[in-house]
């Protein structure tokens, strides 16, 4: 008994203790941000999961969304350039719709993310020069956070320190800025990121650097600047517009354009970056080094400013960009090849080298005539050829670089794209399967047997190509495709130094400021890096031509044909063109035509004005004014 | 065993959760037409990208607007709205924008609204001339804006105009037009073969825009033709 009352009091006794701050414990299963952020490699850990999550339009990016490479990411593969004029895909038709491009919540997840650590940077017991880099690198990602949000949305609430909850609902809720003020913020955030980051990390981390945020400053700018300038072709009307949540005055485009030429010339006083394989001996040469250059891009540290590595295969870390594009004969057991079909107007906007400056689209007759997409015409004189792609002959070593052409090897394979043939009597079977024998020698309208044999035109599980065209660039030729979800681990250049020189080159042309010298100069740079001998001028439609060829499938041209106010000109009904190889079993031996024809199975696309913004979600509990006519 | 009838008995709970749904399906509906305040005709509109009608129902903050599609010939109609007050504006129209106004929408609503096109299209003809499908017009502005363009389009549905075509004829005129001056615009059939196939019938449409922020294309009544 007097054992158990001398157990009560000690265990009295040590309740009084409890009133010290003996409780006061750090809970073990969490890190105080100052033990964090004390230490670099807590630093690092933080860093990561917040360049995780930045959206840059990579491999795992596509019209759903961002970093779709969990699990079973299976979105069909329908990238973005498959919404512009760059590409169909092989299987489905559709186009832009109200819930495509929709990035609200997670990147204001991002934005609490680094708003936690900003808030967190003054009470850090760390260095000047570190505590510096944290800022920079802080700045770098919030940038290029809200500019994905102006690109998409126009002017958003900008919350710029982490906000508590309070039991206050109301008091969280921010309103929208002008899409002015926005751009501004932006352009703040870049100027910060360039005064405190480092030129490089030790130990190469793919981190923000000074040259990355002078690059997203580039890019940002010249996009607010286009859109101050073009805005009025597309003009919008309501109360997002009243209020100037969305639209930028005309006025604003030469400051925008200014800060453009200054960030990209920063760049390119720097000495730190060139174009790779500048100065190639043969088109070959060219076409093979730009192929390289995305098949790996770490062997160009000259021109890579900014890489998104995708570090091993698996769930989150790899991509799926080589199985879904890859052409079916290099499949390698993956059902769902082939899905990015690049069009015949991407492919006809290639100049050749015996004509600069000139887009030089694919003849198929002898009258020349490019206009007619009427299908194949037996009165029709047609140019005949002895393979299938030596009607690409002379043309921009790009083209060879970016896509795979009918007949051309791709992985030590042929890869055979074939709509058809004419028959010896004149007859054509186009897109149907069929086999002929013709002086004892068997013709398929495919060029094989099975779908094994061949890439283009069979509709057999979507797998071929409808446009004559195959996929190339970005995709690794050294290895055979693993046949699973995110396999892939090429990584992605984000900003490369010759988008810089388009950057440049753009804003000196659209604004009049600059160097016009140095701009043409940029522009040829880039062409003779592709084969090129004979510089031409700096006008508007060799610019444009030489950005939608350089940056093709990067991403750019959704954002190009958006901030430029083309995309309902363009989509106005727009039907997609393709090219069918044919085989012509009238001539002995046969020979190759082609026939220029509407992509098959496509309806036609319309721009509607109200998509140059995206709808807001959730504006009735967060009571943002909407966008308009959503 | 026991999990098991706990189970059940946790999802009988659940099945209290739910009730009947309580309110009423829409039962009003607006209708109406958009008339030409001069000549009393119906004002020819688009289907797709063309003038909206904004409904704004009242007593609810915040409130997301509804646009209702008006139909090719000027007719527009919702059967499936709730009876309530709303507001009501015709926006990015192709006629000098009207107030908005607020109704009393219940049962069968009608509400016309009598506007002023920005363009009339007058002594319009649509013709097969040949291997060519030929229109001719004039134009008379009811403001001082330019003319933007004009345009002959064709598709084989008769909801056809300048966003819904599968071939068109355009001419871009970027000036204030003379109400004399006749307009020619011609469809070659013989180029366009593989879009207007020989023996089937489509539908031309002549149109004219203004150049307003937002302004859609004024039209006439497609005409059916075989080519």
């Amino acid at each position: 008994m007097k054992m158990r009352k001398n157990i009560g009091a000690i265990l009295l006794v040590l309740l009084l203790g409890a009133c010290s701050d003996v409780l006061d414990l750090e809970p073990t299963d969490k890190l105080s941000g100052q033990a964090l952020f004390s230490d670099p490699a807590g630093v690092k850990l933080y860093m990561a999961n917040l360049y995780y999550q930045l959206p840059i339009e990579d491999f795992t990016y596509f019209r759903n969304g961002f970093r779709i490479n969990g699990g079973d990411p299976n979105n069909g593969g329908f990238a973005p350039a498959m919404q512009t004029d760059e590409a169909v895909h092989s299987e489905f038709g559709d186009f832009i719709g109200d819930g495509d491009f929709n990035w609200w919540e997670q990147s204001y997840k991002l934005i609490r993310d680094v708003n936690l650590l900003i808030d967190i940077i003054p009470t850090l017991d760390i260095a000047e020069e570190d505590r510096n880099m944290i800022v920079g690198e802080a700045a770098f990602i919030r940038a290029y956070t809200y500019f994905e949000l102006a690109k998409l949305y126009g002017g958003v609430p900008l919350i710029l320190s982490s906000q508590n909850y309070e039991g206050e609902v109301e008091s969280l809720k921010v309103p929208r800025s002008t899409e002015a003020d926005t751009w501004n913020f932006i352009m703040e955030e870049c100027d910060v990121a360039i005064a405190n980051l480092p030129e490089s990390w030790q130990g190469g981390e793919r981190r923000g650097t000074r040259w990355a945020a002078y690059a997203l400053k580039s890019r940002a700018a010249l996009h607010a600047a286009s859109i101050a300038k073009f805005g009025n072709k597309a003009p919008l009307s309501g109360t997002a517009v009243d209020q100037k949540l969305i639209g930028l005055e005309a006025s604003l485009a030469s400051p925008y354009y200014e800060a453009c030429i200054e960030a990209s010339e920063a760049i390119m006083n720097a000495g730190v970056f060139s174009l790779y394989k500048p100065d190639p001996a043969s088109p070959e040469e060219a076409a093979e080094n730009y192929r390289e250059l995305f098949q790996d891009p770490n062997i160009a540290p000259m021109e890579a400013i900014f890489i998104k590595g995708f570090a091993r295969p698996g769930n989150e870390t790899g991509h799926n960009y080589n199985i879904w594009y890859q052409p079916a004969q290099t499949a390698n057991g993956w059902p769902h090849p082939g899905r990015m079909n690049p069009t015949l107007e991407f492919v006809d906007l290639y100049e050749s080298y015996d004509n600069p400056g000139e887009s030089d689209p694919i003849e198929t007759t002898v009258s020349g005539d490019i206009e007619d997409y009427n299908g194949f015409d037996p009165a029709k004189e047609y140019l005949h050829f002895s393979n299938p792609y030596e009607i690409f002959a002379g043309k921009d070593a790009r083209l060879w670089g970016t896509v795979v052409l009918p007949g051309t090897p791709w992985k030590d394979q042929q890869i055979i794209i074939q709509a058809g043939y004419v028959k010896p009597d004149g007859e054509a079977v186009i897109r149907l399967s069929d086999q002929i024998t013709v002086d004892g020698t068997v013709y398929y309208t495919y060029g094989g047997p099975n779908p094994n044999t061949y890439s283009g035109f069979d509709p057999f599980g979507g797998n071929n190509t409808r446009t004559g065209f195959g996929f190339k660039k970005f995709l690794d030729q050294r290895t055979p495709v693993s046949p699973g979800w995110n396999q892939g681990t090429t990584d992605f250049m984000d900003f490369r130094y010759a988008e810089i020189l388009l950057n440049y080159a753009e804003a000196v042309l659209e604004s009049g400021m600059g160097d016009a010298t140095r701009a043409a100069q940029a522009m040829n740079d880039i062409r003779r890096r592709a084969g090129h001998t004979v510089a031409i001028p700096l006008t508007l439609e060799n610019l444009m031509r030489e950005r939608r060829v350089e940056l093709a499938f990067e991403n750019k041209r959704y954002w190009d044909l958006i901030r430029r106010r083309e995309y309902h000109i363009i989509f106005n009904q727009k039907r997609m063109h393709a090219l069918f190889p044919l085989l012509d079993l009238r001539t002995s031996p046969p020979q190759y035509i082609f026939v220029r024809s509407f992509v098959p199975n496509v309806n036609p696309r319309t721009f509607d004005y109200k998509w140059y913004y995206r709808p807001i979600p959730g504006i009735g509990a967060n009571e943002l004014v909407q966008n308009p006519q959503y | 065993m026991k999990t098991y009838k706990i189970v059940m008995i946790l999802l009988s709970f659940a099945l209290y959760a739910c009730e009947l749904d309580n309110f009423d399906m829409p039962d009003a509906a607006l209708s109406g037409r958009i008339i030409d305040a001069q000549t009393g005709e119906l004002v020819e509109q688009d289907i797709i990208r063309g003038t909206n009608i904004e409904l704004t129902e009242h007593g609810y903050d915040p409130v997301a607007s509804q646009y209702l599609i008006v139909k090719n010939d000027g007719t527009y109609e919702n059967s499936l709205l709730f009876s309530n007050t709303y507001t009501v504006q015709p926006v990015r129209g192709n006629f000098i924008p009207v107030e908005s106004q607020e109704i009393n929408i219940s049962g069968n609503t009608v509400l016309d609204f009598t506007v002023t096109p920005y363009i009339r299209i007058l002594d319009a003809s649509v013709v097969k001339e040949g291997s060519k499908v030929v229109a001719t017009f004039r134009l008379e502005q009811n403001v001082t804006n330019n003319v933007r363009k004009v345009g002959l389009y064709v598709h084989s549905e008769a909801s056809v105009g300048e966003p819904l075509r599968i071939v068109a004829v355009e001419n871009e005129i970027n000036a204030v037009v003379d109400p004399n001056q006749v307009f020619t615009l011609e469809v070659d059939l013989p180029s366009n073969s593989a879009t207007l196939q020989a023996g089937e019938q489509y539908f031309f449409r002549i149109g004219a825009l203004i150049d307003v922020g937002e302004a859609k294309l004024n039209y006439v009544p497609a005409v059916r033709l075989g080519v």
